[in-house]
Formats: C-alpha cells, sequence, structure tokens
C-alpha cells in the first residue's frame, strides 16, 4: 500500500499546528487579566476554545484530505 | 451538604448490580457468538481486526475518556480554575499526536500482523533490547493506568454513596465483572461494553453540567463569585503556570498519543475508512467532555467554596449529592450518573487490562520466555498474570499514593520514553537501533531519578526532560553510527512504503 498524501509529509499543516499551538497558551495577554466576561467565560477563555475548535478543524481536514493510500477504501461504501 | 446522604443504599445496590449484569450479559453474548476466540491472538486482542465505525469510535472515546475525566478533572478546574481550559486542548493534541504515526501505523500493522504495539519495535529494530525495555516501559504506564482507574472507582463510589455500599465491596465487584466478560470475549467484548459505557459516560456528564447549572447556578453567577473571591482562577494565568501548561500539552501530544491500549486500537480497525472517521469524531469529543466537565469544576468554586486538597477530589459526589436531593427527576439521573462514571472508569480499566496481558502474553512470554507456546497458551499466561497485575494494584489502590493528578503526570513520564523508537522509526531509515536503546534507557533513568528527587527546572515536567536527551541521544547517534548496508535493506523493507 503506498501513500498518496500523507499528513506529517505536508508541511504547510505543520505550520498551522505549530501557530495554533502557540495560540493556544494564553502567554501574549495580559497576566491576570479576565475582563470583558462574556457569558461567564473571562475573554482568554473565548479565545482558548476558538483556537481548540480550529484546532479540531484542522485536524479533521488533514484527515479527510491529507491521509490517503492507494488501498484508501473511502470510495466504497462502508460495509457494515 | 457533604455530610448528607441524597441517595445511595439499595438504589445505589441497584445501579451496580444491573451495571454488572448487562456487561456480564454482553460478555457471554459475544463468547457464545464467536467459541474459537481465545485461540488466536488476533481474534482475542484485535477482535479479528474487524471494528466498525461505531464500535471502533466508542471505544476509542472510553477508552481514553476514564473516570479521571470525570472524577478528577472536575476537581482540578475546582483548583485551579480557567486554566484547566487546557484540559480541552489537551485532548485535541492527542488527535494531533496520531497525525504522526497513526496512517503509517495503521498500514504497516495489515502488512505485518502487528497484535502488540511491541510487535512494531520488534519488526522496526529486531533487537532484543528495544523490544524488551519498550514492553516494560509500557506495562508500567499501563498499570499506572490500570491503578489510576482503581483509585477512581474508590473515591467516586465513596464520593456518591457517601460509604454506603462499601468501598471494597464496589472495587472488588466492577473488577471480578470485567475480568469475567473480558476473560469470555477479549476485544470484542471489551470494544462492544464499552459502546454501551462510553454512551453512559456522555449522557451521565450532560446530566451532571445541567443539574450544577439549575442548582448551583450558571457561569455568569460563578464568575462574579470568582472575580470577588478567587480572581487568580478567572485571569490569564501566571507565567510560571504557563510554562507548565506548555510542557503539558507536549507532554500529553506525545504520550497519551502512543498509549499502548489506544495504538493496539488502531490495529483492530476493520479498515481505513472505519479508522479514519473514527478518528475524525475523536477530534470534536473534548468539547463535550472535558470542556463539560470543566464547568462543573468552575460551577463547584462557588458552590462548595474553600476544599482543601484532598476535600476537592470528592468534588463529583458532593456535587452529585446535592442535585439528587432536589427532586425525584435528577435523583434517578443522578443514579444513571453513577452509573456513567463506573462506566467510563472500568471501560478504561478493561481496555487497559487487556492490552497489559497481551505485552505479557505475546511480547514477553510468547516472544522470549516461550517461543514455542501456542497462542492459546499465550492467552491464558497472559489473563493470569492480568489477574495477578490487577490484585497487586488493588492493594495499592487501598491506600492511594496522591491526588489522582498527580498520578495521572507520573504514568507519562516513562511512557513518552518509547515516542522516538516509535514514532522515528516510521520514518528515519537511518535511526540507529543502539542509539535509540540507549536514549530510551537513559531517558527512562533521568526522567525516574527527577521525578523521585522532584526537580522540574523552568516548571518543565521530567519525563519531557528525560525525552529530550533520549532524542539527542538518538539523533546523534544515528548521525554519527552509520547501520550497515544489510541492516538498510532489511528496514527499507519494513518502511520502505
Amino acid at each position: 500500500m503506498k501513500f498518496i498524501k500523507e499528513p506529517i509529509k505536508n508541511g504547510k499543516l505543520w505550520i498551522v499546528f505549530g501557530v495554533l499551538f502557540l495560540l493556544s497558551v494564553p502567554w501574549y495577554l495580559p497576566e491576570g487579566s479576565y475582563k470583558p466576561l462574556i457569558l461567564g467565560i473571562p475573554y482568554w477563555g473565548w479565545i482558548v476554545l476558538l483556537v481548540s475548535l480550529a484546532f479540531s478543524a484542522t485536524i479533521t481536514y488533514a484527515i479527510k484530505y491529507l491521509w490517503i493510500t492507494e488501498g484508501d477504501d473511502s470510495n466504497y461504501k462502508e460495509d457494515e | 451538604m457533604t455530610g448528607e446522604l441524597a441517595f445511595g443504599g439499595w438504589s445505589g445496590v441497584l445501579i451496580m448490580v444491573v451495571y454488572g449484569l448487562i456487561m456480564l450479559a454482553i460478555g457471554l453474548v459475544t463468547y457464545f457468538k464467536n467459541k474459537n476466540i481465545r485461540e488466536s491472538n488476533q481474534e482475542y486482542y484485535l477482535g479479528g481486526r474487524g471494528l466498525g465505525v461505531m464500535v471502533l469510535f466508542f471505544t476509542f472515546y472510553a477508552t481514553q475518556y476514564s473516570g479521571n475525566t470525570i472524577i478528577g478533572y472536575a476537581p482540578q478546574g475546582y483548583r485551579i480554575g480557567f486554566e484547566w481550559l487546557q484540559s480541552i486542548t489537551f485532548m485535541i493534541l492527542v488527535m494531533v499526536g496520531y497525525l504522526l504515526f497513526a496512517p503509517r501505523l495503521y498500514v504497516l500493522s495489515r502488512k505485518f500482523n502487528f497484535i502488540t504495539p511491541s510487535d512494531w519495535l520488534a519488526k522496526r529494530f529486531r533487537s532484543k533490547s528495544i523490544t524488551i525495555l519498550g514492553s516494560l516501559l509500557m506495562l508500567y504506564g499501563l498499570g499506572n493506568y490500570l491503578l489510576e482507574q482503581l483509585v477512581a472507582v474508590g473515591q467516586g463510589v465513596s464520593g456518591l454513596t457517601g460509604g454506603t455500599v462499601p468501598y471494597q465491596l464496589c472495587v472488588i465487584f466492577f473488577i471480578v465483572i470485567m475480568l469475567i466478560y473480558s476473560w469470555l470475549g477479549g476485544m470484542r467484548s471489551v470494544a462492544y461494553t464499552d459502546t454501551m459505557q462510553g454512551i453512559a459516560l456522555l449522557f451521565g456528564v450532560f446530566i451532571l453540567v445541567i443539574g450544577s447549572i439549575i442548582y448551583f447556578g450558571g457561569l455568569p453567577s460563578t464568575a462574579d463569585y470568582m472575580a470577588a473571591f478567587t480572581p487568580d482562577k478567572l485571569g490569564v494565568p501566571e507565567t510560571s503556570g504557563i510554562v507548565g501548561w506548555f510542557s503539558m500539552l507536549v507532554l500529553v501530544l506525545i504520550g497519551a498519543s502512543i498509549y499502548p491500549h489506544a495504538i493496539q486500537r488502531i490495529f483492530s480497525a476493520k479498515s481505513e475508512k472505519t479508522l479514519k472517521n473514527s478518528l475524525i469524531g475523536m477530534a470534536w469529543m473534548p468539547f463535550v467532555t472535558t470542556g463539560v466537565i470543566l464547568l462543573v469544576g468552575i460551577i463547584g468554586i462557588s458552590a462548595f467554596p474553600d476544599l482543601g486538597e484532598m476535600e476537592s477530589e470528592k468534588l463529583v459526589g458532593m456535587m452529585a449529592n446535592a442535585i439528587a436531593s432536589e427532586n425525584i427527576f435528577f435523583y434517578w439521573a443522578m443514579i444513571l450518573l453513577f452509573g456513567g462514571i463506573i462506566a467510563a472508569i472500568i471501560s478504561t480499566a478493561d481496555s487497559v487490562l487487556l492490552t497489559f496481558s497481551s505485552v505479557i502474553s505475546k511480547d514477553l512470554y510468547g516472544r522470549y520466555i516461550n517461543p514455542k507456546a501456542t497462542e492459546h497458551k499465550q492467552i491464558f499466561v497472559g489473563k493470569i498474570t492480568g489477574i495477578i497485575a490487577t490484585g497487586v494494584l488493588l492493594i495499592i489502590a487501598w491506600y492511594p499514593p496522591a491526588t489522582l493528578y498527580e498520578i495521572f503526570v507520573l504514568k507519562f513520564e516513562l511512557l513518552v520514553q518509547i515516542a522516538p523508537a516509535f514514532i522515528l522509526g516510521l520514518y528515519w531509515k537511518q535511526l540507529h537501533s543502539k542509539s535509540v536503546f540507549v536514549g530510551m534507557l537513559v531517558g527512562t533513568i533521568l526522567a525516574t531519578a527527577m521525578t523521585f528527587a522532584n526537580i522540574t527546572p523552568f516548571g518543565i515536567f521530567s519525563g519531557l526532560w528525560g525525552l529530550f536527551v533520549n532524542l539527542i541521544i538518538c539523533v546523534i547517534g544515528s548521525l554519527l553510527f552509520n547501520i550497515s548496508k544489510v541492516e538498510e535493506k532489511e528496514t527499507d523493507k519494513v518502511i520502505g512504503l
């Protein structure tokens, strides 16, 4: 079975992951700040949540479109 | 409020018994449907490599999200506040970790019929020392993980029933149930019971958060309380906390994705499409699991203020008891949550135990101790050692050595040391096996010594320091010492995709 596309070999994907990783921890925001609070969650919490959503979306994209082998059976209907 | 007992007694016993009977029934049905299951490692440990999307997804889910996710993460959220948002990120990063190796490892597992993660190490390096050391590190990680589940059962049950159902009785009851259904049906039983338990876990988590919001107030009121009394749990964490956050994320990215029991699930997938779809589903589960659990911990800050560290470990039980005493609907909903928590614990424990047995039976016993043993005998040895290991861990669980969170961090320290061999080995043909072994050994010794001496320079976990040194030895050793032509040819046969 040969790889047509393999996630680990896609440089852009890992750059995106790297940027998201750095953004996922609020080191770039003023220590101790929490205002505005939106629905009881501090503003920086929302930023971390949005970055996490972007992470999940990128993973989904990578699995769907960057992980393709010769033997990939995604063209066939799941037989279960 | 903590001393009041809202439920327990017969209703607690009832849910335990019903839950146990359902699990046993699944084990029995699997056994009668697949009678030759215990004659072949592939059938017993990988369910015949036939797990479809739904079962594979739920067995991944129930395996990855353990009892610790509910019982340990809510108190951690309680103690450090919104900083525990990292629990969402790191569960997502586990999936990023998979992308490093799962596609290639799946293809190789089909090509060479891998049963255990050590099969990969043995095939790639053809080195007894790497395979044995790798297997021992996996056994340590798995044993630690199993211990964590036993402690969670104890704390969960004592918290939820206020001690009405004795701690010891519950732990032993569920261990016996788990051993019986695992014994009967191997991976098939484990995966089918995981499916039911995964659904129970999801249901339980949602009921708990809804109850918490209704009876203790939602996030806005808790945030007001936090702003007035504990602003440090609300604000952007201090720099020291942030370094720890980064190092925790890296540790989990590498450590949790190479959980041996998770890797065995990659081997069990029916097809590549099945595996891909299950992993896509898993990429979104942190929001509805650890995210929701974090809310429970945060709401607990205003509902039960000023709990000490060990007291806060029982937060979920305290909240469930308080919610259950409000009305009959939540009384029964909390009884079901009780089932969900047990499900989360047992479903992780059964997966860990099965992999633990497979590493002993196939990698250590079948490969080195008695290579002539039939697969039936290997499986039998795995089961017996699994029972003995569970017994030993049970004795340790009687007196939990640390908080659940500390136990959780500890197991990663050593497990991550197999990562360079495991991941670099997939792609780098020049990887030098002796350097890999030395790196793994030095990394293990360093991480262990630093953990025991409690040394964490720059707030970075000792496991990461061990991994760093391990990686340097691996890479520099491979650059300095060339592998032989014969070795290169052999390696090309394995990973030359």
